[in-house]
């Protein structure tokens, strides 16, 4: 209710305002032609701007155009991709040919609260174009930053369609927050964080159809981010969507259509392999005991009965059976895109609108994700001052969900199922497990019961709406006022039947139903500020941005189902739980900027936010998030001017304060819970220590930088050096259980980024045949400097630390010290320090408790980096794109502990395990196996591997059929391609895919987990791409 | 154009568009801690709390039972269940870091804190005396039972050694309202934990109603106080409480023994008369956990688990023929799974009548006394309604071998093996390994606990 007056308040200034403005100006016509220098041909949608307005056209088909412009208008930018942007005088009749080049430089890029020129930056800021986000086989945007944006990690972590990717802008800056960059979408915080309730994590923005992308501007460095206060310090990413341009009205429609498969697979034993490798075991444990294998109560005795038991009496030294169970989890997936987009507007009025369907079908069983998504955008000049504007987007995404990698339904987990089991309970015909059939004949739950008989699907309804108006008050001062609202509504539907019981432990079916529904709004209003007095040229902006987000929870689950008919809760004979909750945030924020520049060589920027949060508590609610940066031109002084080699440099340094608060809702009070009920009597329990002072964390950034661009910009880049400082770290403060509680959220820590970033773009060729390569790379190191004595554990076997002087999360283990050749003995390093010396003998499993844990990986990679070359002759065109990362560990023992452990359980092994020692003096390093003896499965460095990788993300090779042919058809242009994602990865990772993180497990600290966790998609797309 | 009033405007929208109140956001599911012990009826709802957490599976609810089932009870139990924790608990390889060592810690302090909450609001308590003590003898008897399990879990049994030397848990008797150097607490003696459980459970049993519903009572403290006082060798303590629980007319041995279990499936989830305390699981509320690791689903709808505990052809061989407790094993494939934890939804049971006879007998017969019934009547009682022969004389061992097979799978057997000084699966009964690592996460954040000997 108070929302809503604030509202009507607003909009009701807003009127005042128009009521009070006369209009004074007078117009003029002008038109001209814009040509390419080097043919002469005209040029087709160049964007002719008025200085300073936002005044802009663009050039019909024959390059010319015509434009109304403000009588006091004197200069016209011209630009357009590819080209130099050019500035001119405005004369009644314009003519200007571009010269191409590298005009990286003249791009606009958009900062918070604004857009610069490239060349006047004084921040560090990354941007992803639309050429680099369309069409690519990705459920979301942010995956497609990848590799293009230096300094920025992305991680898919498994190759189920639609989750949550891990996205790290210049390392990891927190342990318990959360270290993902705030995305800013139109000048809308958006909802980023998970909302589902089943399997791993969901990335909320699969609702952004990626086509509708301008570009996504990463802001790197606190000179950048800062104007975002405190909730800057991950980063932050601006997304903008399209908008409508003058001219003809062009209207383009793609089409792709292409097959998936998982990347790799794991070797793993065959039926015969297993039964071997199982009787060796057995007879170990019956040579110890001293009993003969012949006796019916011996291991082998037991062992043939197993197999036997589970093979259906079907297995015998003879049969020749294989029933390749890890194959079973796998399916040829496929991918199925068509968009239109349409966009056009005259000199009032300019449209963009588009539609996008979207039906992708996993590489994993069970699998699959929709999404309809549309979007219409409207810019109005409603007078010579004042422009208003409104873009809103409607989406539909469902997806059928997989459970979390932990899950026994998990279709990957069937590769722990030995081969000896086929498929199908030859008494019943159905799939083995399945009742009436033995429940028990597969040795885990069979996953493939739950992709028959049991579904999970999650739709999403997801509004982006966003309206501006933008006044001009005075010449060089304008008022901008935008609301949006990101509002999300989604659905979950699970339904297991009662063949799942063994798994659900629900004999007559179980279905759940939930919602969510986040409403989430903010309001923007800055004034902008603009002068040039003789060689000096200042910018300011100052305003204000307040947003509150709620979210409302409903779940209810029902039991005992009459038949799989009837999958609703309507038809469940119980109803066996249900909950409903909110939680809500709120932020407050005014913030300013100055950029002065002198002589276009001197840059000058200073900003400043203050921020105030209902997360906080009540003693430190008010923030100040302060930042400077200078830029030096040194290309356009009178000793460097003059260079051939040199066309462009430029020195920048910044130095700023921001901050992390996402740290959930209401993490400074005390707090009961009323969720302690008994046996039907409600009850309530402490549920948190207060913390009265918690505040967010503050992270100290500086940056050093340096632009450069050779030969007529023909070479350019970037290197910049930055150290991230982070202080009073949101912090679960361990603190001992016997307290009643574990931990507290207290400002404790610090940590550490340093790193280095190198963009480098060449025009290797740049004739009939072109040639272009791109290159970004980038080495983070993050420590943890201080940690106030805090142990911090998590993923697979707690094994991810937090420790004081080592990266965030790394892996602390027992070393490995290999198999002892006279016994087959599992042996580990004791590693007990010995006056600062690490003892390095050994001890057996027996001992195992003795040896001390070292660091033995590090999930987070040295370099990272991402490399593309693009070629185009005549209409062809080819783009080859790699990405990688060096340095990182991964952690294989939640899989390998069963798998890779000589027998340690029943569960089929991987083909490696053959190698399992036998006999003594042999060298190798698998312990002997020895049947549910833990001979070497022990937590160790066994199971740290490296995690190194080189991908060959994708390659599209394109046809534009020439203009002739076109024009015939009354097209404006006619394109098909080929495109394939993953097709090629060089690594000597064991599991399925270096690229991993265990959904169950993911957190900012446990990274670099496997846990049966699905591999990437290789897809391969045919498209086709038509304008009208 | 007056732009002064533009300007005027513009300040006005963009200054008053938000004010600082918007702020001040609420928790919606829960509510501070200074307005959550105001009343009566707060109290009420915290000790309901306090039952709430003694129910979690990480406590009664069954780790509990589990783990004193399977700590290294290779005998009668193959485990091969994918719980990396409980498997070494199982093989006796447990490390520092074993999830349901430090789980089954942080849930009892937990519930520990919950409890004492009430206690330290009792003074609200003021509709009646009589409201006031079962309050205050539920709150006494659920603290108590915890420490009494911890301690058995985590340090040496009563008597091996200087009980006054030997470390116990700490001792928690007040709630934490903020993180202090206070509460960076040692260990207390084995002595002082086993007191203050006496001490309280004493009281508690004289403050508690005789009936209680589902909820402690007097007979519940008097059976908890029986199982100590065993636990120390105080056979006439331990023959009187188990005398007054029988004595109190409250509680009856069911006929058939089978009637004693699926309590969900076949009884509506109510509790036979012969259970004195047990933690009510139903389908909304509670789990039970020795469902999930004993239980499997034997093709009757309603029955379920991971079927983990295999027990084998050696346990099986104990029972006399037609003991209908040896016929009680489900067969499913080659294995043999407990009868007891079928049923999904079924009650746990912590504390039922059977062992306060067999308690009661034992006792009686190492005392020489009859003080309510002779061990040869007691005995019979319990060997009648499994369907076997009465004995003509009784011993000791006869005692005792009863009692392993009336409680078989209960979580009874390991601290009747370390009080009686025998032989655990190959280990002997003050085996270091028998006893639970202190949590490396304690340890981690409180340098005052000292870890027990077998990991350190």
């Amino acid at each position: 209710m108070a929302a809503r007056k604030k509202m009507a308040g607003w909009l009701w200034s807003l009127v005042l305002l128009f009521a009070a403005t006369t209009v004074q100006a007078q117009d003029r016509q002008i038109t001209g032609k814009i040509t390419d220098r080097s043919n002469g041909s005209p040029m087709v949608g160049a964007t002719v701007t008025v200085k300073g307005t936002t005044i802009s056209t663009a050039t019909e088909v024959d390059g010319t155009f015509r434009l109304s412009v403000p009588a006091n208008a004197k200069t016209l930018v011209i630009s357009s991709v590819g080209f130099q942007t050019t500035e001119v005088p405005v004369t009644e009749n314009v003519s200007v040919s571009l010269v191409t080049g590298n005009d990286a430089l003249s791009e606009v890029v958009v900062v918070g609260y604004g857009s610069q020129i490239q060349r006047e930056l004084t921040g560090n800021i990354a941007r992803v174009k639309s050429k680099d986000i369309e069409n690519l086989p990705l459920p979301s945007v942010d995956q497609a930053l990848q590799g293009k944006a230096a300094g920025v990690y992305v991680n898919s972590q498994s190759g189920k369609l639609g989750q949550a990717v891990t996205v790290r802008v210049r390392g990891n800056s927190s342990i318990s927050a959360s270290s993902q960059p705030l995305y800013v979408l139109d000048g809308v915080p958006i909802t980023s964080d998970d909302q589902s309730s089943y399997g791993g994590a969901m990335n909320p923005l699969i609702d952004l159809n990626p086509n509708d992308i301008e570009s996504m501007e990463v802001l790197k460095d606190a000179a950048a981010g800062a104007i975002y206060g405190s909730r800057a310090a991950n980063g932050v990413v601006l997304i903008t969507t399209k908008r409508g341009k003058t001219g003809k009205t062009s209207i383009s429609a793609n089409f792709q259509t292409g097959v998936a498969e998982a990347t790799r697979r794991v070797p793993f034993l065959s039926a015969q392999e297993y039964a071997q490798m199982f009787f060796q075991a057995a007879g170990y444990r019956d040579n110890e005991g001293g009993i003969d294998p012949n006796d019916p109560d011996s291991w082998t005795s037991y062992a043939r009965s197993f197999l036997d038991y589970y093979s259906f009496g079907q297995w015998s030294e003879t049969s020749t059976a294989n029933y390749d169970w890890q194959d079973k989890a796998f399916q040829k997936g496929n991918y199925n895109q068509a968009d239109i987009q349409m966009n056009g507007g005259n000199d009032k009025t300019k449209f963009f609108a588009s539609l996008q369907y979207m039906d992708q079908i996993g590489t994993i069983v069970g699998n699959n994700l929709k999404r309809l998504a549309g979007r219409l955008t409207v810019d109005h000049a409603a007078t010579n001052w004042l422009n208003v504007g409104f873009t809103s987007s409607l989406s539909r995404t469902t997806t059928r969900r997989l459970p979390g990698d932990n899950a026994f339904s998990n279709p990957v987990q069937a590769s722990a199922l030995p081969n000896i089991t086929p498929f199908t309970d030859p008494e019943t015909g159905l799939l083995t497990g399945t009742p009436p059939g033995d429940e028990f004949r597969t040795l885990y739950f069979n996953p493939f019961i739950s992709i028959e008989y049991a579904r999970y699907v999650q739709q999403s309804y997801r509004n982006f709406s966003n309206a501006y108006a933008q006044a001009k008050i005075l010449p060089g001062l304008n008022f901008r006022s935008e609301f949006g609202l990101d509002l999300l509504a989604q659905q979950e539907e699970g339904y297991w039947g009662k063949e799942n019981n063994r798994n659900t432990s629900a004999p007559n079916g179980v279905g759940e139903y939930r919602s969510a529904f986040v409403f989430n709004y903010n309001t923007n209003n800055y004034f902008t500020y603009n002068k040039e007095i003789g060689k000096s040229n200042v910018e300011a902006v100052l305003g204000m941005q307040f947003q509150k987000s709620r979210a409302n929870y409903s779940y209810v689950e029902g039991r005992d189902f009459p038949s799989n008919a009837y999958q609703k809760i309507a038809s469940a004979a119980t109803k066996s739980d249900g909950s409903s909750s909110q939680t809500e945030f709120s932020f407050l924020s005014y913030f300013a900027r100055v950029n002065y520049k002198y002589d276009d060589k001197y840059l000058l920027s200073l900003s400043l936010r203050r921020d105030a949060s209902s997360r906080f508590g009540r003693n430190s609610r008010n923030g100040y998030f302060p930042a400077a940066s200078v830029g030096w031109i040194l290309s356009e002084e009178n000793f460097l001017s003059k260079s051939d080699v040199l066309s462009f440099l430029k020195l920048r340094a910044s130095y700023g304060i921001v901050g992390n608060a996402e740290i959930g809702n209401f993490p400074q009070l005390g707090l009961y819970i009323g969720d302690a009920g008994y046996a039907g009597a409600a009850g309530q329990r402490p549920s948190q220590i207060a913390n009265p002072n918690l505040k967010w964390e503050t992270t100290k950034q500086f940056d050093i930088g340096l632009d450069f661009g050779f030969f007529n910009n023909r070479i350019s880049g970037e290197l910049d050096y930055y150290v991230k400082n982070t202080s009073g770290l949101l912090l679960n403060v361990n603190v001992p259980a016997t307290s009643g509680f574990t931990s507290q959220v207290q400002n404790v820590g610090k940590l550490e980024n340093k790193g280095i970033e190198i963009v480098l773009n060449t025009q290797n060729l740049v004739g009939a045949f072109k040639w272009s390569t791109s290159l970004n790379m980038a080495r983070n190191r993050g420590k943890v400097v201080d940690l106030n004595g805090q142990v911090i554990e998590g993923g697979v076997g707690s094994m991810n630390r937090v420790m004081e002087g080592q990266p965030v999360g790394v892996f602390y283990t027992v070393e490995y010290a290999g198999v002892d050749p006279q016994n087959g003995d599992a042996l580990f390093y004791r590693n007990t320090n010995n006056n600062g010396q690490l003892d390095k003998s050994t001890v057996n499993a027996a001992g195992y408790n003795s040896a001390q844990r070292v660091v033995t990986g590090d999930p987070n990679p040295d370099w990272v980096f991402g490399f593309t070359n693009n070629f185009s002759y005549k209409g062809f065109d080819l783009s080859v794109f790699f990405n990688g990362v060096t340095g990182n560990q991964i952690n294989i023992y939640g899989m390998g502990r069963y798998s890779s452990a000589n027998f340690r359980f029943e569960d089929n092994q991987t083909r490696d395990q053959l190698a399992a020692w036998t006999t003594p003096g042999q060298i190798t390093d698998i312990p002997q196996a020895r049947l549910y003896r833990n001979n070497g499965a022990q937590i160790s460095s066994r199971y740290i591997v490296d995690g190194d990788f080189i991908r060959l993300r994708n390659l599209t090779l394109g046809y534009n059929l020439p203009t002739s042919v076109v024009n015939r058809l009354k097209l404006s242009k006619l394109r098909v391609y080929v495109s394939g994602q993953n097709l090629w990865t060089i690594t000597n990772y064991p599991y399925w895919d270096p690229e991993v993180n265990a959904d169950d497990f993911d957190s900012n600290i446990a990274k670099g987990n496997d846990f049966y966790t699905a591999p990437q998609p290789r897809t391969i797309l045919f498209g086709i791409n038509v304008g009208l | 154009m007056n732009m002064r009033r533009i300007i005027n405007i513009c300040l006005a929208v963009f200054f008053l568009t938000a004010c600082e109140k918007k702020l001040d956001l609420s928790p919606t599911q829960s509510i501070s801690q200074e307005n959550a012990l105001l009343t009566e009826g707060d109290v009420k709802v915290t000790l309901i709390g306090a039952y709430d957490g003694l129910q979690s599976v990480t406590l009664y609810g069954g780790d509990i039972q589990v783990v004193n089932e399977l700590l290294g009870n290779t005998d009668n139990i193959l485990f091969t269940g994918t719980f990396a924790g409980l498997a070494d608990i199982h093989a006796l390889e447990i490390t520092t870091q074993n999830t349901f060592a430090r789980d089954t810690w942080i849930q009892a302090y937990n519930t520990i804190n919950r409890v004492n909450n009430v206690l330290s609001a009792l003074d609200k308590v003021t509709s009646s005396p009589e409201e006031r003590d079962r309050i205050e003898g539920e709150a006494l008897f659920i603290r108590s039972a915890l420490y009494f399990e911890l301690v058995k879990l985590f340090a040496k049994t009563w008597g091996d050694g200087d009980n006054n030397a030997n470390p116990g848990v700490p001792l928690i008797l007040t709630p934490t309202a903020g993180i202090s150097e206070s509460d960076y607490v040692s260990r207390n003696s084995v002595a002082q934990v086993y007191a203050k459980v006496i001490e309280d459970l004493t009281r508690a049993e004289s403050l508690l109603p005789t009936s209680n519903t589902i909820y402690a009572s007097k007979g519940a403290a008097a059976a908890m106080l029986s199982r100590i006082a065993l636990m120390q060798g105080d056979y006439a303590a331990a023959r009187d409480a188990a005398n007054r629980v029988i004595a109190s007319g409250e509680y009856s041995l069911e006929g058939n023994f089978e009637n004693l279990w699926y309590l969900y499936m076949n009884n509506g989830g109510a509790n036979p008369a012969e259970y004195i305390f047990s933690m009510t699981v139903t389908q909304q509320d509670g789990a039970n956990s020795m469902n999930t690791y004993f239980g499997i689903s034997i093709g009757v709808a309603g029955t379920g688990g991971r079927g983990d505990c295999k027990i084998l052809g050696a346990h099986l061989n104990k029972y006399e023929e037609d003991d209908v407790r040896g016929e009680f094993f489900a067969q499913v494939g080659a294995n043999f799974y407990t009868q007891k934890h079928l049923d999904i939804f079924g009650n746990v049971p912590v504390v039922r009548l059977a062992e306060m006879y067999l308690t009661r007998a034992e006792a009686n017969l190492r005392l020489g006394t009859s003080v309510g019934d002779s061990p040869l009547d007691d005995v019979n009682l319990i060997r009648d309604r499994a369907g076997l022969d009465p004995l003509p004389a009784v011993t000791l061992q006869n005692i005792l071998n009863e009692r392993f097979l009336e409680l078989a799978f209960e979580g009874q057997a390991l601290s009747d093996a370390k009080r009686t000084r025998s032989n655990w699966s190959g280990n002997a009964w003050n085996s270091e390994l028998l006893i639970l690592p202190i949590p490396q996460r304690e340890i981690d954040v409180n340098s005052n606990l000292v870890q027990n000997e077998a990991y350190d």
